[in-house]
């Protein structure tokens, strides 16, 4: 078999001195021949045409001999190749309406998948990812687990060298570069000692962090990544060693890290890895992320060398004690200890990284996959309909081939070796869609949140992907017509007369109405989820967030001076400005216990508390039910006061009126907060579920705060506005860059999933729709041209316009009608899968099925409507003049 | 001419086979050898000789080179590889034993019966 594919090879690709070895070998064979006869006493010239005539056609043996070595059957490919090409050209309306639908279906395909492949699929640039693990903390109940862990933690289970050969712990971590006008934020991580130990890394240059890095007190490193080594240094040796300003504090750049890797954390590229011992010396907030009571770091290992997972989780949870104890804080409430002492390591693989993206991505992902996949089914219909009625056409074609000899296989081959060039160029022009369409996706995902950073150069596995499905669909349409188009007697078709169209394809009508059926679950999903995300936008959070500012400051700063707003009030365009420590929906809230004065405190939080400057509610525009807002009066030696939220006070004061009452809840130990005011609920964590019961206390009050934010609502068009804030602020802050963001912006990364659901299930939809519409038309055009002769007979008869049009209409509501029967509890089995991402809705949703159904149906009309409505011109004298 | 057999299936291959591996052959030499060595017997047609030697190098029973003939003109030689010599042996037993029975079977008489 090797052997004679090398021969096949050596021989099709060598292919001149192939047939140049063959000429002489045979010509020397007949002269070798006509000498002999010669000598035997024949003249020159008999001899040489005796030798001939023996020898037989020179072309014939020729043949044979290719055929004997597989050549011929590459000719013959060849050949079918190029007859391909010359259809494609001549017929350029089709060719273009293949390739287009084949290059959206796959396209679509390839980008989504690209998508999937970034996020989930690829393993990290690293050595032998196979074989990392990413750790998980569960419990007996929990068997899925907790990815984060505390920095204790993870320096005890390094300990546990008997287990693991390496542990590589890592998180993101916001910092700023550089001074003055350099100043720029920075994605940063920070590592474990063991890190590129573990990943096994070789530096681009210099060296990467060791343990000795990440100790207190040693000086401190960073790794630049291989990108941001090329943008800032130009890739110059002399980076190495130079001092990096990182939050204000010199830092020594020891190394590069190599190209293509940007951290463990897939989606975000760290341009800057910094040890996490030395976090502290970085940021006044640090300190508390290297103690026990944070989990913030995920962590991927690498077993001993001959321990299985089960020996590791064996051996790790008989010295869980020790782990345990080296990361609880004596002081927790004793459920938090016994979350710890409680918990079961577990592993899974590793090799891809880790990203919070992945969790939230999963499902939309694995939706879209199946809506693209279904868009292609379409095409792969539409295209198998344009191929089948094609070949029909061609019927007499081949039928004339068949009777001049052509075997079956060969027409077959033909056919398919057509099919196979038309996905192929499909798949090119997909590709180049997909390249385009990926980026944009990640564009949509990035919006109004982190800026997500992805590899999206396609790998091999998208390409084989797409190739994977340009043949699979070559095959699933180019064999059907091709099958069909020979399945017939040359005979049969030669004698048969078309014009009474007879021969109609029973195949046509099936495929539109799958058509029909898929497009119908892809447009009550693109309704369910425009309507989701209508809703989520049109849900009244409690606050307005039009026209309102925030700038945040970077938590280690120690919260914002209140002497800020006088400076910022006296800009103009500035309506009202405030401080708080959280802005709604940040990502980010703050939560403690917090119960009417006299009751006991619960071990666990159970209220979102917010620190809120004067004029807050007013900035914000969040009403008040009762009592009063913050003022400036409320200050540091004024009585402590609170504002609640109407859940809070139907919780704890039902039925009553809570203004003037008191509360007591952990801020600094306990405290006694007077109760001033009633406000509006608001959505501060997610649009989805219920508001969260709320506590706001004066920001002037608070003791120890880190977070700040700068909120100002605008008077109008002031298009400076958020350069002259930072102008402001900056001074108080010099050492890290700020910026001002519109608070709909953030409103709106809050439903960042469901609106690139929405788009693209809509789009995907009305490219679904646009397909089958085709694909309706096709199967009725067709149809006419098969039956103009009937028609015309009709019309002669004397049959109405009307009734023609009718005619030619009840072809398609047959498909429309099946299509529907079959798409509408396909659809609401499917819909149940998504019902979870739905809001507001149920997945029976009437008015998305109704819409879905009605513009299905007029579509499908229209489509039909324009071969119906010539069919309805046809002239009888001409039709039944013709041919 | 004596008489002429028909060449059975395989025949053919079997008796270039044969030919070359009396030594290194050209295309002419070997329907030479094969009229030798039948004594003219066997006379095959000269054309149907090529796609058999093409399709015996193609198996990699056979291997050509390029050489010079006795009458100093460039021609390909073909020579038998470990393989064909393999199959050649084969192929001569099962020949062999093919005759060996068909021989047996048609001296039959029917007082042996």
């Amino acid at each position: 078999m090797v052997q004679k594919l090398r021969s096949f090879w050596r021989n099709a690709l060598g292919r001149e001195s192939f047939e140049d070895g063959m000429d002489a070998e045979m010509r020397f064979h007949l002269e070798s021949r006509a000498a002999d006869l010669e000598r035997r006493g024949l003249s020159p010239e008999d001899a040489a045409r005796q030798a001939r005539l023996e020898f037989g056609s020179l072309e014939k043996q020729k043949d044979l001999a290719r055929a004997g070595i597989g050549l011929r059957l590459l000719d013959e490919v060849v050949g079918d190749l190029r007859y391909a090409l010359r259809t494609f050209v001549r017929q350029k309306g089709f060719t273009a309406a293949a390739v287009v639908t084949l290059a959206l279906g796959i396209g679509a395909n390839a980008a989504i998948f690209n998508l999937i492949d970034a996020l989930m699929l690829r393993s990290l640039p690293v050595s032998r990812p196979g074989e990392l693990l990413l750790l998980k903390l569960g419990s007996q109940k929990d068997l899925v687990g907790d990815p984060t862990f505390s920095y204790p933690m993870v320096q005890a289970v390094e300990a546990e060298r008997d287990v693991f050969s390496g542990v590589a712990a890592f998180s993101g971590f916001g910092c700023s570069a550089g001074s003055g006008e350099t100043l720029r934020r920075v994605p940063c991580a920070v590592v474990s000692g063991g890190f590129y130990e573990t990943l096994g890394l070789v530096p681009a240059a210099g060296r990467l962090l060791a343990r000795s890095d990440n100790q207190p007190g040693a000086p401190v490193g960073a790794v630049v990544s291989y990108g941001y080594w090329e943008r800032q240094f130009g890739k110059s040796p002399a980076a190495v060693g130079q001092t990096l300003l990182v939050n204000g504090v010199p830092v020594t750049i020891v190394g590069v890290s190599p190209r293509g890797f940007a951290g463990a954390n897939v989606g975000a590229a760290a341009d800057l890895t910094i040890p996490i011992a030395a976090i502290d010396r970085l940021s006044p907030s640090g300190r508390p992320l290297l103690g026990k009571g944070n989990s913030w770091l995920r962590v991927l290992a690498r077993l001993q060398p001959g321990v299985t997972e089960a020996q590791a989780a064996a051996r790790l949870s008989a010295d869980w004690p020790r782990i345990a104890d080296a990361s609880i804080d004596p002081q927790w409430p004793a459920f938090r200890k016994e979350s710890v002492t409680g918990a079961v390591m577990r592993f899974e693989p590793g090799a891809t990284g880790w990203t919070y993206l992945r969790e939230i991505y999963v499902k939309p992902l694995s939706v879209l996959m199946t809506v693209v996949s279904l868009v292609l089914l379409i095409a792969c219909a539409n295209v198998a309909s344009l191929l089948l009625a094609r070949a029909s056409a061609r019927r007499k074609e081949i039928a004339v081939r068949m009777a001049i000899g052509a075997g079956r296989g060969r027409l077959v081959r033909q056919l398919l070796v057509e099919s196979l060039a038309l996905s192929l160029l499909g798949a090119a022009c997909g590709i180049w869609i997909a390249s385009s369409g990926a980026n944009l996706l990640v564009n949509m995902i990035s919006a109004g949140g982190l800026p997500i950073v992805f590899d999206l150069t396609p790998s091999w596995r998208i390409l084989a992907f797409t190739t994977g499905i340009a043949t699979a669909t070559a095959l699933l349409f180019g064999l059907a017509p091709a099958l069909q188009a020979t399945g017939f007697a040359a005979a049969a078709v030669l004698k048969e007369d078309l014009r009474t169209g007879t021969a109609r394809l029973r195949l046509l009508p099936v495929l539109v109405t799958v058509q029909i059926a898929l497009t119908l679950v892809l447009l009550i999903g693109a309704g369910l989820f425009v309507r989701t995300f209508r809703n989520l936008q049109l849900l009244d959070p409690g606050f307005r967030a039009d026209g309102v500012l925030f700038v945040e400051f970077d938590r280690r700063l120690g919260g914002v001076p209140l002497t800020v707003l006088p400076g910022v009030r006296a800009l103009p365009g500035v309506a009202s400005a405030t401080i708080a420590t959280h802005t709604p929906l940040s990502g980010s809230t703050w939560s403690e216990a917090a119960v009417p004065a006299g009751q006991t405190l619960p071990e666990r939080d159970n209220a979102v508390f917010i620190g809120a400057g004067p004029a807050f509610f007013s900035t914000l525009g969040i009403e008040l039910v009762a009592g009063r807002e913050f003022t400036e009066r409320d200050a540091a030696h004024t009585p402590a006061v609170a504002i609640v939220n109407e859940r809070y006070a139907e919780t704890y004061f039902p039925g009553q009126n809570p203004v003037g009452r008191h509360l007591i809840a952990t801020l600094n130990g306990q405290r006694d907060l007077e109760i001033v005011g009633v406000a509006r609920n608001t959505y501060t964590r997610s649009l989805r579920g219920v508001p969260p019961r709320s506590v706001y206390v004066p920001y002037a009050q608070l003791t120890g705060m880190q977070f700040g934010n700068v909120v100002v609502r605008r008077t109008g068009a002031t298009p400076n506005l958020p350069d002259e804030l930072r102008r402001t602020l900056q001074p108080f802050v010099p050492t890290t860059p700020l910026e001002a963001r519109p608070l709909p912006d953030q409103v709106a990364g809050t439903i960042v999933r469901e609106r690139l659901l929405a788009a693209l299930a809509a789009s995907f939809g009305a490219l679904a729709l646009l397909l089958a519409s085709v694909g309706v038309y096709g199967l009725l055009a067709y149809g006419v041209a098969q039956r103009t002769r009937e028609i015309g007979i009709r019309m002669a008869l004397g049959a109405e316009r009307r009734k023609v049009i009718a005619l030619v209409l009840r072809g398609a509501r047959r498909s429309l009608v099946i299509g529907l029967a079959i798409g509408l509890p396909a659809a609401l089995g499917a819909s149940r899968w998504v019902e979870s991402m739905l809001f507001g809705l149920k997945p029976t949703d009437p008015v998305a099925i109704g819409a879905a159904v009605v513009l299905l149906a007029a579509v499908a009309h229209l489509a039909a409507y324009v071969p119906a409505l010539r069919a309805s011109r046809v002239d009888p004298l001409v039709a039944l003049r013709h041919e | 001419m004596a008489e002429q057999a028909d060449l059975l299936r395989g025949t053919l291959d079997l008796l270039i086979l044969k030919s070359v591996s009396l030594g290194p052959l050209h295309g002419y030499g070997v329907l030479l050898r094969i009229e030798q060595i039948t004594q003219g017997a066997m006379q095959i047609e000269q054309g149907a000789l090529y796609p058999a030697l093409y399709r015996l190098e193609h198996q990699g029973l056979l291997a050509s080179e390029w050489g010079t003939s006795d009458n100093n003109r460039r021609a390909k030689y073909y020579t038998l590889t470990a393989a064909g010599r393999k199959r050649f042996k084969e192929e001569t037993e099962s020949w062999n034993r093919t005759a060996a029975a068909m021989s047996l079977a048609l001296k039959t008489r029917p007082s042996e019966m």
